[in-house]
């Protein structure tokens, strides 16, 4: 299997020099299939001082098809799902987008960045994204709180 | 069709015996005037019938491989190496007469032709020879005795087809070309849009105009992908495209396009260019475009009835040349061997594996956008339904596998690579890359590069510093090409009669290949039709069932 390789090289890469504010370990010993993901939330958003458990998971064909990215802890976002399964939009992770190249390393990075400046135009969470828009303050009140609750 | 080359070959050459009295260079010349013109005048009569790449399978023949190394230039030479004949005396006229009638196969039009072919020939069979003789001790490739004639054959020739010559435009350096490849929406679930062989076209000037449509049996199946500029018009059989659908233009260095009234519309990325039946304005379009023939007719499930979906790539020439990325690859690749003070450290990654690629003993791929990974990482991606199409997984360029080795860069890159040695013959036989993937990394005539990421401005910026890169091509061409005539008269003579076309000539026949250089790459690496690995289309471009797209 050369996608278990690739898979063993970037997490060994990720947990040597983990990139600011994500932490990866396996979900389970043995699984290089399914990652653990702690995330915290950047700071000026409203996120920030949450710790989000993020689940990624990585298909057999990868890197030839994309990981998807979901949060276990409840987010109000709206890129995120507002459901039990909390599964993360991202413009890159969609099968067209997807590039062989792109490491799981610019995944995390690009889903933190997300949380710092979400994408309402491209959002799964269509009535937070339009609070997003016309109602900032609102947003973020709820967001905060959210994150206090939660994460 | 293969079978009537055949028959045409393999009867032949037994007929010259006769004449085995006479030199042997003579008898040489003598067997491949037969067997050449057997078999090629039997692929013209139903060239226009047949797309060229199956004419190729017809190649498959041991007996014509071994005469005829290189049989798209041979028409021209058949002719007039056939010049000894009329004029050495009637036994061989007599043999050549007998054996064109054993050739049962062969058409009639051979007969036909011939009194009007000797007299061209008989005028020029007398200048002809002396020359001939002198360029064959000159000629390196001793394996090859075809090529060596045709300079002076060529060169001839100019003197009598004088007013073609001034018709046809001097072969520039940079074209427009435009290609056009299948492009299936990943995302939708919609229908496959109608399959095709990916074509290319370069505009022999600039006011040219390709014309897309629906394909028709009265104009004949147009070549595919031509090696000489060619405005020959695109056609789709399906129902959906109108009979004049749209056309492309190149209007001061971009390309544009423009619906030409079409009934069920022309879409550049999901736009409609104009409604039923109205002519719209011209719209410029840039490369990774998708233009889409009609709408699906809902009314049946057959491939007739798809739409066209074409992905276009143009402004690309740039690529072909010589640049930054693609040199630094070259001799990374170079220096691969040459063990101990190798620095693999500054090396690309396989963006597959992570892997570092490039190592010694390792089976290579490398795209013509000079991108490369590890044979077995890529394979997957090679190896795909849409195989003959391969999309570089790091800069998204499309490539078609299956497309005929370009020589034609060879001669652009030869003034750039002087300076680094023999890079050229490097990158064609590179040593540790799987065989057929070289062949096909050859092949591919459309590199891309990261700059295909940059947002549309830079994209812009960069097209003009690639405007200023082409001139500075053209001119070192200019340069390579006054110097050269010193250096190497023969080549140069050659390529440059070889882009002559001939009044009255079959104009589908691809005769304007440098004949120098075809032979030593045919010879060298396998191309992917004479491949048996690689899946392989023989039913042209137009294949109704959907096998055009699958190997």
């Amino acid at each position: 299997m050369g996608s278990v390789k690739r898979i063993t090289k970037e997490l060994a890469e990720l947990t040597q020099s983990p990139p600011e504010g994500i932490t990866v370990e396996l979900a389970e010993e043995g699984d290089v299939y399914n990652w653990k993901i702690h995330m915290e939330g950047p700071e000026g958003s409203p996120y920030h001082k949450g710790n989000f458990l993020v689940k990624l998971s990585l298909p057999t064909e990868y890197p030839f098809k994309p990981p998807t990215v979901s949060f276990v802890t409840k987010i109000y976002h709206p890129n995120v799902t507002n459901d039990d399964k909390g599964s993360m939009c991202l413009g890159m992770l969609r099968a067209d987008e997807w590039k062989p190249s792109s490491k799981i390393a610019a995944v995390l990075q690009f889903a933190r960045q997300l949380l710092s400046e979400p994408m309402p135009d491209d959002a799964v969470e269509g009535r937070i994204a339009e609070q997003y828009k016309n109602d900032r303050p609102r947003y973020e009140e709820v967001a905060r709180e959210w994150t206090r609750k939660h994460a | 069709m293969a079978s009537t080359s055949v028959t045409a070959s393999t009867s032949l050459p037994d007929h010259p015996r006769p004449s085995r009295l006479r030199r042997f260079s003579q008898l040489r010349t003598y067997t491949q005037t037969l067997s050449s013109t057997g078999s090629q005048r039997s692929r013209n009569s139903i060239s226009s019938r047949v797309p060229w790449r199956s004419s190729v399978s017809g190649s498959n023949s041991p007996v014509e491989n071994s005469t005829t190394p290189c049989p798209e230039t041979e028409p021209s030479l058949s002719r007039y190496t056939s010049a000894p004949a009329p004029t050495y005396g009637i036994g061989e006229l007599n043999s050549h007469a007998s054996s064109t009638e054993s050739a049962t196969s062969t058409p009639l039009n051979e007969v036909a032709e011939t009194p009007d072919e000797m007299a061209r020939l008989r005028s020029a069979s007398a200048v002809q020879h002396p020359p001939s003789r002198t360029l064959e001790r000159t000629t390196t490739n001793s394996q090859e005795p075809t090529p060596s004639p045709e300079p002076s054959v060529a060169s001839n020739h100019t003197a009598e087809a004088t007013p073609a010559e001034s018709n046809t435009p001097p072969r520039a350096e940079t074209k427009a070309t435009i290609r056009f490849f299948p492009y299936t929406d990943a995302s939708q679930s919609s229908r496959p849009s109608l399959p095709f062989v990916p074509v290319t076209r370069t505009l022999p000037s600039e006011s040219c105009v390709i014309r897309v449509g629906r394909y028709s049996e009265r104009d004949g199946v147009p070549i595919p992908n031509p090696t000489e500029p060619t405005d020959t018009p695109v056609g789709f059989k399906s129902k959906v495209v109108s009979r004049k659908h749209c056309e492309f233009l190149y209007v001061n260095g971009q390309w544009h396009i423009k619906d030409v009234g079409s009934s069920s519309g022309t879409f550049l990325n999901h736009m409609r260019l104009s409604q039923p039946n109205m002519v719209s304005r011209l719209y410029s379009i840039k490369d990774g475009d998708i233009v889409q023939l009609g709408i699906d007719f809902r009314g049946g499930e057959e491939m007739i009835f798809r739409c066209v979906r074409i992905r276009i790539e143009c402004n690309r020439s740039w690529q072909q040349k010589p640049n930054e990325f693609n040199k630094n690859t070259e001799s990374l690749i170079k220096n691969l061997g040459k063990g101990e003070t190798a620095d693999y450290s500054g090396c690309r990654e396989c963006s597959i594996c992570l892997g570092s690629v490039l190592r010694p003993y390792q089976c290579l791929f490398m795209a013509a956008c000079a991108h490369v990974w590890h044979y077995k990482c890529i394979s997957r991606l090679l190896h795909s339904p849409d195989y003959p199409m391969f999309q570089c997984p790091n800069c998204r360029a499309f490539t078609d596998l299956s497309a005929d080795v370009d020589d034609t860069n060879e001669i652009d890159d030869t003034p750039a690579n002087d300076e680094t040695g023999d890079q050229a013959s490097n990158s064609t036989g590179e040593p540790e890359a799987d065989a057929p993937s070289t062949s096909a990394t050859n092949s591919t005539a459309e590199p891309r590069d990261h700059l295909q990421e940059l947002p549309e401005e830079a994209m812009l910026a960069n097209n003009v510093e690639n405007l200023h890169l082409e001139e500075l091509d053209q001119e070192m061409e200019h340069a390579f090409r006054t110097v050269s005539p010193a250096l190497d008269p023969a080549s140069t003579s050659l390529a440059r009669s070889a882009t002559i076309s001939i009044p009255g000539w079959q104009p589908s026949l691809p005769l304007s290949v440098p004949a120098g250089r075809q032979p030593h790459l045919r010879s060298d690496t396998p191309t992917s039709d004479d491949n048996p690995l690689t899946p392989r289309n023989d039913s042209g471009p137009l294949a109704f069932d959907g096998r055009a797209g699958m190997p």
